[in-house]
């Protein structure tokens, strides 16, 4: 009898750690609505991921016009986007050259001018018409009846104090300065000013595209308040300043008529791994960077959807001048390092999406580009033999190459993959793998050791900004007049056709020279909920939302 | 006791600006200029220049320093290289949702220890003990980061039960605690089992027993007052492991808690970030181990007549 109590004790015992154990947990998940559908993962084949970017462009090329009508009903729901990079900066204007930044400002602010197509003339904003006078100055009729934030009027006075800050025209420093020739405004009246250059500005109208319009009155007396409460005259505005996440509301005056997302919110969040699964469990309307071992996950998912662009934005083997003495000095060695290299496989094994390999150092999406001739195309033979004419026949010296884990898509395996090719051709690379921060430490020590670097610079889609980075004022100039000539040339060239011409010539010495080793245009992929609509994604990178809506 | 209290106190604040320091140096000795980061990769030299002067790190680095310094018994952090936001009021804002993760991983851990340790203890050698055994192997060899992708997988992604990031609510705990708890119950299991299986045969149980006392009783009430003691102890030693397990939960599961903060912080060199995320992390660390000596100094006068 006392046997069986025992007995019975234990199996209460029982019942009460499975209770313990189960209940809450069963409680807790309970769904409190209809699950959503998600489809399993497909496995698809490459030639299938080529075909659904092929739709995704599509899409992009949907263009954004300027009088999009308001909803009806007004503003509605809420949109969660988590991006992949910190908000590196506060809202002090133009003192950041933060791309994540400058992307969530074009919620926030306006522009003059807009370009949705990088490669085509720009389009009213809040300037309505524009035409040079002379070779220094631009004059431009502004939109009446404009209004920031704050409810104050948008007029001359504010382009004025905007670009002369923002061009370092003015007594404070400026970070956006290296982006532009001096300019001073001068008012007309007040819905017209002069934009006058120290010295011919070529892309002129492309940096206005990245220059916000700031009230003059918050330049000149509300200078802290501002750092964190901006006063934009764009589609939202700021409501909350986290460090991670910023929330943004529907600007019901503004002047294209309000968007129809009432609540905009941008958060950051690292791990890609994390953002795909908010993404899937529904907890995020849309993913910014999507990893390459992402992307058939969701092009596989009936309920996401996928923009993959190919972003302006040159990933390049930068070389270092001064490490590796061969390379200075002889072209032969250049080409027969560009020659061992499977660019091709680079992007259609690894980093994929809408990545495309390099064609010049100007990314497709640049105005003027031109394709590169010859195309260097994988050719060991090739390689080996011009490593002969350089005198090498052994491969040369061991050199460092460095990739940064973690910064661009598969780096590590793009790095390795590098060096496996070019130890066929009898290079001796010898692969660094760090973090960022250590590659960038390495370029500017003067006991750095690296002599490749992979990374990437991207811009607005002016060959201007572009090209800087291979100029005089940058790291990775190797002393070349004929190329800082060509790149000051395309700079004040006004006549676009002159400017073509030269852009052309720049690209064709760039190509030539190869001072650094072009490799691909960088796979730049957002996913968002089948429920998002109306997203505009660019090359140059803009996100904007402002026509974006949720559907049922 | 005042005078061993006051040295342990001493020495506390000598580990925690030990700690202050080592991280201030090692952040700004170590790589990565955060001016630098801050900039795309080849940016001109005066723009980052520029940039070091609007977050402060173009100043001699002992200036620095002793500025850190003067601030700290202010409750001055510095503020966030990204944004401006003071460190003190970001640290303020999440360490209560740290706090609330590490809370209910301890009473959840220690529940799940305390049943399943006494179930096998009072069946050692038995199916269930080795049951527990293979789990405690199993949890002790598993990675915190692939549990919890596993388990969004299949609760968030593919029943769609639980919140896959975010602390939105009592459901968003349960991902991160298991997680948490997975890492934290194989040692407190372990040693939840080994008291008991040495509480059992002690003669305190052995005279419960005699004086018929029911057996739920001698288990429970005798049993586990005895057996539970080390489980308090280790709980507070363990407490560094539910930090450093928290970094990773809270950084896959979008808990906006110090881990997650002091992470991102460390991504993008926000050096001033980081430091308030260590100095809490330190703080926590001291203080724990100072309140459990202080416990045992109180329950065993050797402990006071050794500070002596």
């Amino acid at each position: 009898m006392k046997t069986k109590m025992k007995t019975n004790r234990w199996k209460l015992l029982a019942a009460f750690v499975i209770l313990t154990l189960v209940v809450p947990l069963a409680a807790a998940c309970v769904p409190t609505q209809e699950p959503e559908v998600i489809k399993e993962t497909v496995v698809v084949t490459e030639k299938e991921t080529v075909e659904v970017t092929k739709v995704v462009k599509e899409e992009v090329e949907v263009v954004v016009t300027p009088t999009a009508p308001p909803a009806p009903e007004g503003p509605s729901g809420s949109v969660r986007f988590l991006i992949a990079e910190n908000f590196w900066a506060d809202w002090d204007p133009y003192q950041h050259t933060a791309q994540s930044q400058g992307r969530i400002e074009g919620q926030i602010f306006d522009y003059l001018v807009d370009f949705p197509d990088t490669a085509a003339p720009p389009v009213p904003m809040l300037a309505t018409e524009w035409k040079p006078i002379d070779d220094r100055t631009w004059e431009f009729k502004l939109r009446e009846g404009v209004k920031f934030h704050d409810g104050s009027t948008f007029d001359a006075e504010d382009v004025k104090a905007s670009i002369e800050l923002a061009s370092g025209a003015t007594d404070k420093p400026s970070l956006t300065a290296g982006d532009w020739i001096k300019t001073t405004v001068e008012i007309v009246d007040s819905y017209t000013v002069r934009l006058v250059s120290e010295k011919p500005f070529a892309a002129l109208l492309a940096q206005l595209q990245d220059t916000i319009i700031v009230s003059a009155e918050d330049l000149a007396n509300n200078a802290e308040a501002i750092k964190s409460q901006p006063n934009g005259t764009g589609p939202f505005r700021l409501v909350e300043n986290e460090v991670d996440r910023k929330v943004m509301e529907a600007n019901l005056d503004y002047w294209q008529g309000p968007p129809q997302i009432k609540t905009l919110i941008w958060e950051f969040v690292q791990d890609p791994d994390t953002r795909l699964a908010a993404l899937m469990a529904g907890q995020a309307d849309a993913i910014d960077r999507v990893p390459p071992q992402h992307l058939r996950v969701i092009s596989g998912s009936e309920t996401l959807k996928l923009i993959s662009v190919t972003g302006i934005e040159s990933v390049n083997l930068f070389v270092k001048p001064g490490r590796l003495p061969l390379w200075d000095e002889n072209p032969a060695f250049r080409e027969a390092v560009v020659r061992s290299i499977d660019r091709e496989g680079l992007v259609t094994g690894l980093v994929q999406g809408a990545s495309a390999v390099a064609t010049s150092f100007l990314p497709t999406r640049t105005l003027y580009h031109k394709d590169g001739d010859p195309a260097y195309t994988k050719d060991i033979e090739a390689a080996k033999a011009l490593l002969a004419e350089a005198g090498v026949p052994d491969g040369g010296p061991e050199f460092e190459l460095w990739v940064a884990s973690g910064f661009l898509p598969r780096a590590d395996e793009v790095g390795a993959a590098i060096a496996a090719s070019m130890q066929e051709a009898g290079l001796k690379p010898k692969i660094v793998t760090t973090d960022l921060g250590a590659m960038i430490d390495d370029i500017f020590s003067e006991d750095g050791t690296g002599a490749m670097y992979h990374i990437s610079w991207s811009s607005n889609g002016d060959p201007t900004p572009h090209a800087r980075v291979y100029s005089a004022s940058f790291a990775w100039y190797f002393g070349d007049e004929e190329l800082q000539r060509l790149i000051d040339l395309v700079a004040t060239t006004i006549d676009p056709a002159a400017r073509e011409e030269a852009t052309h010539d720049l690209q064709d010495l760039l190509w030539k020279q190869l001072w650094h080793v072009p490799l691909y245009n960088s796979d730049f992929s957002i996913a968002h909920s089948a429920k998002l609509v109306g997203l505009e994604v660019r090359p140059n990178f803009k996100t904007l939302f402002y026509q974006a809506s949720i559907t049922e | 006791m005042l005078r061993y209290s006051l040295r342990r106190t001493a020495q506390m604040v000598v580990v925690v600006f030990g700690v202050v320091t080592l991280v201030f140096f090692i952040l700004r000795l170590a790589s990565g200029d955060p001016a630098r980061m801050m900039n795309p990769p080849g940016q001109q030299e005066e723009i980052i220049q520029l940039t070091r002067e609007k977050i402060g790190t173009d100043r001699p680095l002992m200036v620095q320093y002793w500025d850190y310094l003067l601030g700290l018994p202010q409750g001055d952090l510095g503020k966030s290289f990204h944004g401006g936001h003071p460190v003190l009021g970001e640290l303020l804002k999440v360490f209560p949702n740290t706090a609330m993760l590490a809370v209910a991983t301890i009473l959840f851990s220690s529940t799940v220890a305390i049943l399943l340790g006494i179930g096998a203890a009072l069946r050692a050698n038995g199916a269930f003990d080795r049951l527990v055994l293979v789990y405690v192997s199993v949890a002790l060899a598993t990675p915190s980061f692939w549990l919890a992708i596993v388990l969004v997988l299949i609760f968030s992604v593919h029943f769609d039960w639980l919140p896959a990031i975010d602390m939105e609510g009592p459901k968003s705990f349960v991902l991160p605690v298991l997680t948490l708890a997975v890492m934290l119950t194989p040692v407190l299991i372990r040693t939840v089992r080994q008291s008991f299986l040495e509480t059992l045969s002690d003669d305190h149980i052995r005279a419960a027993r005699a004086r018929g006392i029911p057996e739920h009783r001698v288990i429970l009430v005798h049993g586990l007052k005895v057996a539970a003691l080390p489980l308090v102890t280790l709980i507070g030693l363990q407490l560094g492991m539910i930090l450093a397990g928290s970094y990773v939960v809270e950084f896959i599961f979008n808990w906006p808690g110090i881990g997650k903060l002091t992470l991102d912080a460390v991504a993008g060199r926000d050096f001033p970030m980081v430091q308030g995320g260590v100095l809490v992390a330190a703080l926590a660390f001291v203080i724990v181990n100072f309140v459990v000596d202080l416990a045992y100094a109180a329950l065993d006068p050797r402990i006071r007549m050794s500070a002596k």
